[in-house]
């Protein structure tokens, strides 16, 4: 199946991938410095030059410091398409969804997808940049929420994850079992920070963050970039690398109410944009071989490997628990090591782990089956979510 | 930690010259029924704009919770904070800080009362307590 109103030979691939440096804390640089670097790696390795590359989509993290200038930066003229995009976690899944668009509807050939953060400094540490909400001048309604202590992501996430310990069981162990099968991916890939081994044991000893929430329930915090070149399958015939076909996608804003009966902690956006990129694609879950799944914290994968359908509601934990998203697991997921233990680049992080292990290119920790591959993008605290369904094949 | 500091803008002066008062306000749909949050500008049941502001009995019960841990500094216990979620006996939902509160006993269930705490040069700000 093709996307609906797709120009014959238009169907959108993904055709380039730039990863700056982050197998350490890489410092000196500004968002759009490493966002220039992650384009400029994109472009090389479809085996295009800057100029040739039609549209930017730019989308900017933690330190909100990248923008349409960036085009400025990388001397990019007559684009056909230059927006920057911001549905926080679920950007990277939309950036693509856009370009892929306006590729299918001959709007521009090719298109540069981009996300770029810097919100580390120098022996400051990642509450200094990422999390910090104290200080902040707080004013009317909104205000009350982040001076009553719940302006920080963890403290979103640990209420969410609070909610659907107590209607399902979950237990702060099946947290873990996140933490450990995601060390696992990421001792096999050069390209993670967090490369030492991690027990349970280990995650049950590490310091509390916001309770329920150990350290290794957190995300890292990241500097660098990761730019994708999104063009169609006709043109990326004559590129370097194998295409990486953009078969379906949706994205869910849910809008939770606050009031009663909300579903805030207890199902995300994927209940519904992981069955409509799915209907696109033409494809059901049982034909998924890789999952990756946007964590930004251990209870993410929970809840969106329960909506997806991969286990029931509410068996998320005892799912993970047994093993079944680690290395050798049912369910290969974040088999990069996610932004638990890999990097955090926001949804550049599924992303780009999904199109190299669609690519076959995972090495020690590549997946033998890989013709389907799912991406999960989630954003806020769990207000905004995006998939995608990409392929190393086309399925029409 | 205790609350932070909130300044009021134009949307807000009505809801926190009541605090000041010791008063927890929220919306009624003057054509359902329907109670919202304070904040709300149109009926999340019926769509309509005709909401006028009335009082909460101030009770409800703890729909989401988490302990706020500070960093542990020369050895001695980190702060812990009780945050959540409270859903008001009216329905609304109200994030908020508990006061006086075990941080160990503090669970999804438990049924919690307003009170208010108004720092220095900031609006008074609803907190709960057991
Ligand atoms: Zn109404």
């Amino acid at each position: 199946m093709s996307v609906p109103g797709t120009v014959p030979g238009r169907q959108p691939v993904i055709a380039g991938l730039g990863i700056t440096d982050m197998s350490k804390r890489v410092y000196g640089k500004s968002a759009s410095q490493f966002a220039a670097d992650a384009v400029r790696l994109a472009a090389a390795d479809a085996g295009l030059a800057v100029s040739e590359i039609g549209g930017l989509l730019t989308n900017a993290g933690i330190s909100r410091a990248l923008g349409m200038s960036l085009a400025t930066d990388l001397q990019m003229r007559d684009l056909r398409m230059l927006s920057e995009i911001q549905s926080y976690g679920a950007s990277a899944g939309a950036m693509i969804q856009y370009a892929s668009m306006a590729v299918a509807a001959g709007m521009v050939d090719s298109v540069a997808c981009v996300f770029g953060d810097a919100p580390l400094e120098p022996n400051l540490g990642a509450g200094s940049g990422a999390y910090g909400g104290a200080g902040r001048q707080s004013v009317g309604y909104s205000g009350i929420q982040s001076a009553s202590g719940i302006g920080s992501a963890p403290t979103g996430y640990a209420l969410a994850a609070s909610r659907h310990m107590d209607r399902f069981g979950t237990t702060t162990e099946q947290f873990g079992a996140v933490a450990v099968s995601s060390r696992e991916w990421a001792m096999k890939n050069p390209l993670a920070q967090m490369r030492d081994p991690l027990t349970l044991a280990d995650h049950q000893a590490s310091r509390m963050i916001t309770e329920p929430f150990h350290l290794f329930d957190c995300c890292l915090v990241s500097n660098g970039a990761i730019a994708v070149i999104v063009t169609s399958a006709d043109r990326a015939q004559s590129l370097r690398q194998p295409p990486v076909h953009v078969l379906g996608w949706g994205q869910t804003h849910p809008g939770y109410p606050l009031e009663r009966g909300s579903e805030f902690g207890i199902v995300s956006g994927a209940a519904i944009s992981g069955p409509e990129a799915m209907k696109m694609a033409g494809i059901s879950l049982s034909d998924v071989d890789v999952a990756e799944i946007y964590d930004c914290f251990t209870f993410t994968t929970i809840i969106s490997l329960e909506d997806y359908g991969f286990c029931e509601k509410g068996e998320g934990g005892a799912f993970v628990a047994s093993g079944a998203i680690g290395p050798g697991g049912d369910c290969p997921t974040n088999t990069g090591g996610g932004q638990l233990s890999s990097y955090y680049m926001w949804g550049m992080t599924p992303l780009s782990e999904a199109v190299i292990q669609a690519r076959g290119q995972g090495g020690e920790r590549q997946v033998p089956k890989h013709d389907v591959v799912l991406v999960s993008g989630n954003g806020g605290i769990l207000q905004h979510h995006s998939t995608l369904i990409l392929s190393p094949h086309d399925h029409s | 930690m205790s609350v932070g500091i909130v300044l009021r803008d134009a949307q807000s002066a009505d809801f926190f010259d009541a605090t000041a008062a010791g008063r927890l306000l929220v919306k009624r749909c003057q054509n359902c029924g329907h109670v919202s949050q304070a904040s709300t500008e149109m009926c999340p049941q019926c769509a309509s704009v005709d909401l006028t502001f009335a009082d909460s009995a101030g009770e409800g019960v703890i729909v989401a919770c988490g302990v706020v841990n500070g960093r542990s500094k020369d050895g001695t216990p980190p702060s812990r904070t009780v945050v959540g979620i409270v859903e008001l006996d009216e329905g609304p939902w109200i994030y908020t800080q508990f006061v006086d509160i075990d941080p160990d006993a503090a669970k999804i269930g438990l049924r919690v009362r307003v009170a208010f705490e108004q720092p220095e040069g900031g609006e008074a700000i609803p907190v709960f307590t057991i």
